[in-house]
């Protein structure tokens, strides 16, 4: 047994291209994914991947799910974009695509419907393929022969099929070819055909999708809106999952350079004017046109600062033009022909800002790239005469230090003046507050003279009084007793002390 | 320690479904349009979009190369089964706990099977899918087609219980509403076919079944040729009738699959 198996791998290995990797044993192998080259062209898929299937045995042991092989000389091809494919495990893509088994309640609540009844699905129909390998495996021949609930078994072959898993390169193919060109989920690096890429197709009807699709975060399904109305998606999904999504007029046909030009011309010229815009730049309609220009992305660049930008790279193409509007355009289509983005730019700019400031700013651009060369050549030049060197780099040198000290003095100059000002300014404050200062002296001494006055004024009206009752007394004393007048005597001299 | 009867019924009632974890219909059609039949049975999802039968439909066609004009007659078998199924399901079951006999008797290509088991109509979360493929792993069987077969006979005879018991729960508010006794047994094959559990775990039985009775409950499975269709069938015949106990529900016993 292990000798024929090793004849005949030897046999499919001198066959097959030089990519074939394939390791003989005689016990069916795990197929190895091997990664494929990268740059290979997808119409001439080599065998990426290739496998010796179990040997044939005559005994009917195995189990049911696994096909003895019939022809061990078979190669099994598989698509690079299925490359992550293994028998061992789940791939994230099975998971992305195929929900049903992975998320929500019915795979979490059992193990049986989940991952495990997934597993044993894609193994078998994978390896009743296998089994027969020229040949087309039908859904209802498989489905025969698995158990479980045909809806199921459909989605996964489906999601096989299209993978290029099953019935790659099977005999009535015509459609699988079709197929590989169509990839809504570019995994890996290599999409067969990528011009068709933009182009959106429904997962559903399989038909290009029209002005909006519905797409799905979930399941990353994308409906066209037939299918979205009439709810041909699987059942794990619910209209709310689905997000409209339009398509830009872009991806129906991309604009050209030279109608990009022949627009942004347009617009310069006649404005705001669309009808005229979309006439002159020929076959777009008005709404095309808007749109187009709307997404152009030059709108933040309109607000750079234009010399820096047009540094010295505009020399070439502005300096020497009078200004007709017209020619200048005209020679700006090389220009915006060109590979490079940054003339496309700048020819853009250019021609919107008008000839004039464009030529202003171009002549500035130059004389302070003049400035810049001349240094840099004497720079350069000091390698071959030092003398030159020196007398202009010292030139250059007394130059600036001029203008230095120059700035330097106004500078010195200007803080005096300011340090006289705020001197000035200081003594004058230091007056007024002096002033102040006398004010108030001034007027205390006053107070402290009428406290003064006051007091003597008091004094005086308490004598005024005490001489008063002294001759009143001296009137009633002559009939009164001598005791009462000294009674009335002290008291006063008392208040008098105070 | 008081030994719980486990006669007693304890009855839950719930919404209609397949007393399976997955609630899927076990669907037949049997299309016969110019001489030519097309029998087939399977499980469908009663979840998947109405428009999936269609595409099924034209893609079995198209696999099995039959004209065009089986379609619609497909379409409307399928329809019909499903729609059955989805009128039962806004109604009320009532799952008691039983223990009923499945059969399995079948022919499938060149193999036949023969086989009863109890099931627990009860546990709502038996597979029968994953008990099919567990058998078919340990008889050897290599006919892939004769799992799916298994499993949908399953299926069909749980779709009958399970309908029954509708019908018994319908029967039993009736009465409800005509003020008698609420516990009746009815005259419904499932109620006669359930076994008696406490004559099987009294306090006399044992879990184990008695030796004399196990020829009764194993497996068969034959690999016939072609040319001996004839004797098998007389056999399966003599061999039901010593086996079969009570009238179970039996499916189709020629359950041919147009290969």
């Amino acid at each position: 047994m292990a000798t024929t198996a090793t004849t005949t791998v030897t046999v499919t290995v001198t066959a097959a291209a030089a990519t074939a990797n394939s390791v003989p044993t005689p016990t069916p192998p795990h197929p190895r994914p091997v990664a494929p080259p990268a740059l290979r062209a997808p119409s001439t898929l080599g065998p990426v991947k290739s496998e010796t299937p179990p040997t044939p045995s005559s005994s009917t042991a195995t189990a049911a799910a696994a096909a003895g092989a019939e022809d061990p000389s078979y190669i099994i091809t598989v698509p690079s974009y299925s490359a992550w494919f293994s028998f061992d495990s789940i791939h994230d893509t099975e998971r992305r695509l195929l929900p049903e088994f992975f998320e929500g309640e019915a795979a979490a609540a059992s193990g049986c419907r989940g991952p495990h009844a997934y597993k044993y699905y894609r193994d078998s129909l994978i390896r009743r393929f296998r089994a027969r390998p020229g040949r087309r495996l039908t859904l209802t021949e498989a489905r025969r022969g698995l158990v479980g609930d045909v809806g199921s078994v459909r989605r996964v072959f489906d999601f096989l099929e299209e993978w290029g898993l099953i019935n790659y390169g099977a005999l009535p193919s015509g459609s699988k070819q079709a197929k590989e060109k169509r990839e809504e989920v570019a995994q890996q690096s290599l999409l067969p055909s990528g011009a068709t890429v933009p182009r959106k197709l429904c997962t559903g009807c399989r038909t290009v999708c029209g002005l909006a699709y519905y797409a799905c975060d979930k399941a990353d399904i994308s409906l066209c809106t037939r299918c979205y109305v009439n709810n041909n998606y699987r059942p794990g999904l619910s209209p709310a999952n689905f997000k409209r999504v339009e398509i830009t007029e872009d991806a129906k046909s991309d604009w050209t350079d030279k109608e990009t030009l022949h627009l942004l011309e347009a617009v310069l010229h006649y404005g705001e004017d669309w009808k005229k815009v979309s006439e002159h730049v020929g076959s777009r309609l008005e709404k095309d046109c808007i749109a187009r220009f709307i997404r152009l992305p030059f709108g933040e660049q309109f607000m750079g600062p234009k010399e820096d930008r047009m540094g010295f790279e505009n020399n070439d193409d502005n300096t020497d033009e009078p200004g007709a509007d017209v020619s200048k355009r005209l020679r700006l289509t090389p220009l915006a022909d060109a590979s490079n983005p940054i003339m496309a730019q700048v020819a853009f700019l250019s021609a919107i800002v008008g000839s004039d400031v464009a030529s202003a700013a171009a002549q500035a651009a130059i004389s302070a790239q003049s400035r810049v060369d001349l240094n840099d050549s004497e720079i350069e030049t000091s390698i071959n005469s030092t003398k030159e060197e020196g007398s202009s780099h010292t030139n250059g040198l007394s130059v600036n230090d001029l203008l230095k000290e120059a700035a330097a003095n106004a500078r010195a100059q200007l803080e005096k003046e300011r340090n006289s000002i705020e001197q000035s300014l200081s003594n004058i404050v230091d007056v007024q507050m002096k002033e102040i200062q006398d004010k108030i002296c001034r007027f205390e001494q006053k107070e402290m003279l009428m406290e003064k006055e006051r007091q003597q004024l008091s004094c005086l009206r308490d004598l005024l009084f005490t001489d008063q009752l002294a001759v009143m007394q001296h009137q009633q004393r002559t009939p009164a007793a001598v005791t009462e007048c000294k009674g009335d005597e002290k008291p006063k001299p008392v208040a008098n002390m105070s | 320690m008081k030994t719980v009867s486990l006669g007693a019924s304890r009855p839950s009632a719930v919404n209609f479904r397949m007393p399976t974890r997955d609630n899927l219909v076990p669907i037949r059609v049997d299309v016969e349009v110019d001489g030519q039949r097309y029998r087939d049975a399977f499980t469908w999802n009663p979840r998947d979009p109405d428009s999936e039968i269609i595409s099924f439909a034209k893609r079995t066609a198209k696999d099995l190369k039959l004209p065009a004009n089986f379609v619609p007659q497909m379409l409307q078998s399928i329809q019909g089964q499903l729609a059955e199924f989805r009128s039962y399901e806004g109604q009320e079951m009532q799952i008691k706990e039983k223990i009923v006999p499945l059969k399995i008797d079948l022919r499938v290509n060149n193999t036949v099977i023969r086989d009863q088991f109890l099931w627990d109509i009860s546990n709502l979360d038996s597979d029968p899918e994953e008990f099919v493929r567990t058998l078919c792993d340990d008889l050897n069987i290599t006919d892939p087609e004769v799992g799916p077969a298994i499993a949908v006979s399953i299926r069909e005879q749980l779709y009958e219980i399970a309908s029954q018991s509708v019908s018994v729960m319908r029967e039993k508010q009736m009465s409800k509403k005509g003020r008698r006794a609420p516990e009746f047994s009815s005259n419904s094959k499932a109620v006669n076919n359930a076994v008696d559990l406490f004559k099987y775990f009294g306090s006399k039985g044992s879990v184990i079944r008695k030796r004399k009775e196990w020829y009764l409950y194993e497996p068969v499975v034959d690999v016939v040729a072609s040319e001996e269709d004839g004797k098998e069938e007389a056999e399966e015949e003599s061999r039901r009738r010593e086996s079969c106990k009570s009238s179970v529900p039996l499916i189709d016993s020629d359950a041919e699959l147009q290969s």
